[in-house]
């Protein structure tokens, strides 16, 4: 099984086998490996099957054995897919340290390498404006030093990390729940494409398999699996995100977590994580700068950016950084920026606390939404449908 | 022996003469009806016959034939019962038609001979008149909406008896007996009892009110439940401009038509129509085999409020489409089509997902598929003319202790009425009323920002990704926000509030595509 070309001729039934039906990881894996090669698997005698496999087993082989192997692997070679099973060259190293690594995956793109760095950035799909930020903050910086991040491509954090990564030049793979050439959520159409043509979409499900979901948590084990660390951005005390975070420990990887306000429940997970030991995640330098003095302390650059851990600058203050903006500022605008937060507020809001603080009572409502909006204008406030908070850094 | 008197009937909206032929001659004795009769018009027979008997008039033993002219239109209600009595009187000789070819009969007779209420009265009345009518005898019921109409002389008909009275009497007696009716001339407008000064807090969705009053923008107002959506919406109607007379008659024939008048007179203050959600399309739209207005109409000059506007049935909130477009309803029967004005001020308030407190993420805990599904409730062309979209956010109880003494309706309805003169003037030569009517093409027109102000709004949408769609909203509610500050140019201020008021649309629905 060592050769090449070997490995080839076997492509069709490796595939085969992969999707037979009632056959997982394990046993896919047992039968190469009592029959030599997936082909023969694929030729093998109901009696021969039967002393192997069990009679559990044998009804699906036996009706797989039906199938018109070449022509299903012809079609999904001609759409750019990949199909690596575990013996593989190009089949991730990672993933062969994991327990139940899976028989084989597809790709859609490029394979991840095993010499890249890469952090998975998981969290909620109803996230907060506070997690979207963070989670795109940290993916670009990531992406910036050639770190790649690996996600589920999934809405909320998920889809903006991996949106982050690919805004910075970066590469992100997504690990799905469903055939790679299913876009799932079908609104990332746009971040599909994306990926699919700087990284690669990942899955242990054939082609054309459609979500359900059973195939999530076992598709969290591929993403912690690839990847040497994972951040939770967000995270409610009960989620999808915990799971991937359980495999990664598994797996022995590094789980890292934002902490948010005690009071919002989708920081829960992730505040309840540092209690566990987690590693606090305050800004992307500090990450990296951990990751880099552990898990990648042998870590060579191979030539995707040299200098990797050119933090300077962005370590001071660990995301404290208030966000340069140009412009002067005169005193009603300065009055108004000391009543605004990162987290942003609503007109109402800054009104009302205008008046309890004496500052700008003077000013009616117009008024103060021209100051706001020139605060805006300059760069020195966000605007968030209406609510308004201080721009943030980065 | 012949005679012919003058009545009117109404279709749609549009009222039109109608002349009653009635004729006795010798032949088997019979009453026919015709002219294209409703049945309803067709019991008028049994009515006349029957309340004539009953006030001491006997029929002649003849062929009675009564024709409603023009014959070839259709011909609904009950109105018809008063005048269908007077031909017949004037057939019998009681009196001589050619009396009173300038007086018109209108009105429905109970079997004991009195005359009762009719619908439709006012606009009867004004179409009559352009015909050269001047004297109306109509049910005393309806007397007041009758007298509202200038340059008449109106009676009001208690009985068969009276009318034989009216007809009999000279000139001197009828002046001393049946005065024409005085309408008690409107004193003040009652409020609701409902005071801007009521609501502490929400100083932000208040002023959002005030601007959409002053300019007849429709509303939005989206938020959490118990932050004083519908507590702010009701007391909109109090700070509205008064109706002009010319409105008051429109939109008292509406009311006059759908029966709904009270006897008072003309309407003096702008409907307000709150909805039950569970109304169907039918009820909004106004139908029935012979249509008759529905609320769109009913709220003409007004406003309706949509409260909760999510639980409305999908069909009836597509029926606001094209009313909000072309400002009036269409509606088609097979024997013809009806056409209604419509031109209402929309205001609507909602819970922003199914749970109510979505984006607050503490509290809601609605999927992205359950919120889309709620805000997508509302089509996108009926979002799209709404121009004001603002959220009501939760008030905290320390602020709602701390509020300094609020603004009452009275302060805020005096800014509105500058504004609306301002506007008044704006728009004398155009057939505009209010800012919030502009089309697109008009507001290039109307609502050019200042020099400083146009590089602001530039800038603004650069920083705040407010799309190219809202940007007419945006000048149309700047220059309301300038007519209320009473400036004639449009500067920074006005245009930022603006953009403030566009703020829902962007918090919601832009949101959720995420």
């Amino acid at each position: 099984m060592q050769k090449i070309k070997e490995v080839q001729e076997q492509q069709p039934f490796a595939h085969w086998l992969n999707g037979v039906e009632g056959i997982g990881g394990v046993w896919a894996r047992k039968l190469v490996e009592a029959f030599g090669t997936p082909k023969e698997v694929y030729r093998a005698s109901e009696e021969s099957l039967l002393a192997i496999a069990g009679s559990s087993r044998l009804a699906g082989l036996l009706a797989a054995q039906k199938r018109e192997v070449y022509k299903e692997y012809e079609e999904m070679d001609q759409e750019g897919i990949l199909f690596l099973p575990y013996y593989h060259p190009e089949y991730p190293k990672r993933l062969l340290q994991i327990p139940d690594s899976p028989f084989g995956i597809y790709v859609k793109g490029k394979p991840p390498r095993d010499g890249e760095r890469s952090i998975a950035i998981v969290g909620a799909r109803n996230c907060s404006a506070y997690g979207r930020y963070v989670a795109d903050a940290f993916a670009r910086v990531f992406a910036r030093e050639g770190v790649c991040v690996i996600s589920g491509m999934a809405k909320g954090i998920d889809g903006v990390a991996q949106g982050g990564a690919l805004a910075a030049g970066g590469s992100t793979y997504a690990v799905l729940g469903c055939g790679v050439d299913v876009c799932y959520p079908a609104c990332h159409g746009t971040l599909y494409e994306k990926i699919c043509a700087s990284g690669g979409v990942l899955s242990t499900y054939p082609p054309k398999t459609a979500p359900s979901p059973r195939y999530f948590p076992p598709r969290n084990r591929i993403i912690s699996g690839l990847s040497d660390a994972v951040l939770v951005v967000e995270a409610k005390q009960k989620s999808g995100t915990l799971i991937t975070v359980d495999m990664a420990l598994e797996q022995g990887r590094e789980v890292y977590a934002v902490p948010g306000r005690i009071t919002d429940r989708l920081s829960d997970g992730c505040n309840w994580l540092l209690v566990q030991g987690a590693g606090a995640a305050l800004s992307p330098a500090q990450v990296l700068r951990e990751l880099s003095e552990t898990v990648w302390r042998n870590h060579q650059p191979d030539g995707c950016k040299a200098g990797a851990m050119t933090l300077g600058e962005s370590t001071a203050g660990a995301g404290r950084v208030i966000g340069k903006a140009t412009g002067e500022i005169d005193r009603q605008e300065r009055a108004l920026l000391s009543l605004l937060d990162f987290y942003p507020i609503s007109v109402e809001q800054i009104y009302m606390m205008a008046q309890r603080e004496k500052l700008l009572c003077a000013l009616a409502l117009p008024q103060l939404m021209e100051l706001l909006w020139r605060l805006v204008v300059k760069g020195f406030v966000m605007d968030e449908g209406g609510y308004y908070g201080l721009k943030k850094p980065i | 022996m012949f005679s012919a008197v003058n009545t009117g009937g109404i279709r749609g909206m549009d009222a039109y003469p109608v002349r009653v032929e009635v004729d006795l001659s010798r032949g088997l004795p019979c009453f026919e009806l015709v002219g294209s009769a409703g049945s309803e018009v067709k019991e008028a027979r049994e009515r006349v016959q029957i309340a004539l008997k009953n006030e001491g008039m006997v029929l002649p033993v003849s062929k009675i034939t009564v024709n409603l002219s023009p014959a070839d239109i259709r011909k609904e209600g009950t109105g018809y019962d008063l005048p269908i009595a007077a031909g017949l009187l004037a057939c019998m000789g009681v009196f001589h038609a050619s009396d009173f070819l300038h007086t018109a009969f209108l009105g429905e007779l109970a079997l004991n001979g009195e005359v009762r209420r009719i619908n439709g009265v006012l606009p009867i009345v004004i179409a009559l008149k352009k015909e050269g009518m001047d004297t109306f005898l109509v049910p005393a019921e309806n007397a007041g909406e009758c007298a509202a109409v200038p340059g008449i002389r109106t009676v009001g008909i208690r009985s068969v008896g009276e009318l034989l009275c009216y007809l009999k009497a000279d000139e001197e007696e009828r002046q001393k007996r049946f005065p024409t009716y005085e309408r008690e001339s409107a004193g003040q407008v009652k409020g609701s009892g409902k005071d801007f000064a009521q609501v502490y807090g929400q100083e932000s969705v208040k002023r959002a009110a005030e601007v959409a009053a002053a300019g007849f923008h429709h509303l939005m107002l989206a938020g959490a439940p118990g932050t004083g959506k519908t507590m702010i919406a009701e007391r909109i109607p109090d700070i509205l401009p008064p109706m002009t007379e010319e409105e008051k008659l429109e939109v008292s024939g509406i009311y006059s038509i759908a029966g709904k008048l009270q006897t008072e007179g003309l309407m003096e203050k702008r409907p307000f129509l709150a909805p039950h959600h569970t109304v169907s399309p039918q009820a909004m739209a106004g139908g029935g085999r012979i249509p008759r207005p529905g609320l769109l109409s009913l709220a003409h000059r007004g406003i309706l409020f949509l409260d909760e506007m999510p639980e409305f049935s999908s069909a009836v909130l597509e029926v606001l489409r094209q009313p909000m477009e072309e400002k009036r309803v269409h509606i088609d029967r097979s024997y013809g089509s009806y056409t209604y004005p419509a031109d209402f001020m929309l205001v609507c308030a909602m819970n922003p997902c199914p749970c109510g407190y979505f984006p607050d993420r503490n509290r809601c805990n609605c999927s992205p598929a359950d919120i889309r599904r709620y805000l997508g409730r509302i089509s996108g062309p009926v979002l799209d003319r709404i121009d004001m979209i603002t959220e009501a956010a939760p008030v905290a109880v320390k602020d709602l202790y701390e509020a300094r003494e609020a603004e009452n309706t009275a302060a805020i309805k005096q800014r509105v009425l500058e504004a609306r003169e301002r506007q008044q003037f704006r728009y004398q030569k155009s057939p505009y009323h209010f800012n919030g009517e502009l089309p697109g093409s008009e507001v290039k027109k109307y609502c050019q920002p200042s020099f400083g102000g146009q590089r602001f709004l530039e800038q603004m949408s650069e920083a705040g990704q407010i799309s190219a769609r809202a940007f007419h909203k945006i000048l149309r509610l700047a220059r309301t926000t300038a007519d209320l500050e009473g400036r004639e140019k449009i500067e920074q201020t006005h245009l930022a509030e603006a953009v403030c008021y566009n703020s829902g649309r962007r918090r919601f629905w832009n949101q959720i595509s995420m």
